[in-house]
């Protein structure tokens, strides 16, 4: 059989359909009438995104500010080079994802699994390159204040992300709060390596990328509770 | 006329104009300037003509998608309004320049699944069970199309019935059905591929036959 036939079969399988009771088309135009008024469409992207990137960037300044930039003073060149152009890249392509899920019928690109497995891959990568001190002092106690402190700086910066972009709307809040949670958990990492000076690569690689699935998990979470609550509350 | 009787000579024709991309055609050629995006803008902007006739043009075509998801009249007109409240609530998330046809969809994809998950948590009883198959039985007895298509697309996941649908009965192209469906162009030409695969085995094992009004599938 010919995907042409599918086709042809398709065809005649939706022929004189029934549409809407006229009655129904009516009252919806009756409700929506009382409320009818001007509305100021979302703005552009490009402007969305570079609101959600310096939310970002501010997080992470303000937390680094607040603890110190012990990490930063003590990377060389390649490292900061590396980095931080790497963290702004994510960061940028999260918050473009972001505003996609919130905003009906939008192009996804990448998908947000992918993204959260790629971002921290991407990390993975990054330090595994740049560090190479092997050794595991203290490796739980340290590692559970980084990891404490990246969540932490997460939290206000995926909040402030969903205030910036409020006036959209998710179709599915789980991937639109996994988004938030990544965006969120990237400003996190960017307190960390700002700050933290420990560059043992054990401690680098689980504890400052956990912080990024960490913190989308638990903005999964949200988004799927709060879909919970709205279909509970019908 | 007033509203009402528009609507109808509008929606009449329409019963009878065969696939919904005939109608959508043969509506452009009339109005090649007035198309949806600028009707959306027009709506955005608090033009009440430009809402009704959104709700003229949208209307029919989300109702098929209701339909074809395997829902009864009732419950179509039901989700249909809701999904007009809903649209009507977010209108400024569309943005000028961008496909509205996607749009309208992800709306009304987001509403049926939510009333899925309503419906899903509402207690029903056995009795009220009864009397919704029974409903749904006599609601299919009057809608041969609906019955015809969803039997073609029964051997299908939801994911895939859904795709076929936007691509094959509502006329979108990958494009358009990637941004509704909040997925990539990759991933909906997987789902339509493998969709394609499983109609093929199925027809193939089972046998088709064409009748006047649409297909049976020979058990």
């Amino acid at each position: 059989m010919k995907n042409e036939e599918i086709d042809n079969l398709l065809k005649t399988a939706v022929q004189a359909p029934h549409g809407p009771n006229p009655e129904t088309l009516q009252r919806i135009a009756d409700a929506i009438k009382p409320s009818l008024s001007p509305v100021r469409p979302l703005p552009p992207t490009w402007a969305m995104v570079a609101g959600l990137v310096l939310v970002c960037a501010s997080v992470s300044l303000a937390g680094a500010a607040r603890a110190g930039f012990f990490g930063f003073a003590k990377m060389d060149l390649a490292e900061r080079l590396l980095i931080f152009p790497a963290l702004a890249l994510l960061a940028w392509v999260a918050a473009s994802e972001f505003i996609h899920a919130m905003i009906p019928g939008s192009l996804r690109r990448i998908s947000p699994g992918a993204i959260l497995g790629f971002g921290s891959a991407a990390l993975l990568a990054i330090f595994a390159f740049l560090f190479r001190d092997y050794q595991t002092d203290h490796f739980f106690s340290v590692g559970i204040v980084c990891l404490f402190t990246g969540l932490l700086h997460a939290i206000p910066a995926a909040l402030l992300g969903w205030l910036l972009i409020r006036r959209g709307f998710a179709v599915d809040p789980v991937t639109a709060g996994l988004l938030a949670g990544v965006f969120g958990g990237l400003a996190g990492v960017g307190v960390l390596e700002l700050h933290c000076p420990n560059f043992q690569a054990a401690h680098v690689l689980v504890w400052h990328t956990a912080v990024v699935p960490l913190s989308g998990a638990a903005g999964a979470l949200v988004g799927w509770a709060l879909r919970f609550r709205a279909s509970s509350s019908a | 006329m007033d509203l009402r009787g528009r609507l109808t000579a509008r929606i009449e024709p329409r019963e009878h104009a065969g696939t919904d991309i005939d109608c959508r055609k043969a509506f452009e050629t009339m109005h090649p300037n007035d198309n949806i995006e600028a009707l959306m803008a027009r709506y955005q902007q608090g033009d009440f003509g430009a809402a009704t006739d959104l709700i003229e043009r949208i209307g029919p075509r989300l109702h098929r998608f209701f339909l074809a998801q395997s829902q009864s009249r009732t419950d179509a007109d039901d989700l249909l309004q809701d999904t007009w409240l809903r649209i009507h609530k977010v209108r400024h998330t569309y943005r000028p320049g961008e496909p509205a046809l996607p749009w309208f969809y992800a709306i009304a994809r987001h509403v049926r699944v939510d009333h899925y998950r309503k419906s899903m948590r509402t207690a029903i009883g056995e009795l009220q069970l009864e009397a919704m198959t029974r409903d749904v039985g006599a609601v299919q007895d009057e809608s041969d199309s609906a019955d015809n298509l969803n039997a073609l697309l029964a051997p299908l996941s939801e994911s895939q019935r859904e795709v076929i649908e936007m691509l094959k009965v509502s006329g979108m192209s990958l494009e358009e059905v990637a941004r509704a469906t909040s997925s990539t162009v990759g991933s909906v030409k997987q789902k339509a591929h493998r969709a394609y695969k499983k109609l093929r085995e199925t027809l193939s094992a089972s046998g088709f036959k064409k009748g006047q009004s649409g297909v049976c599938l020979e058990k």
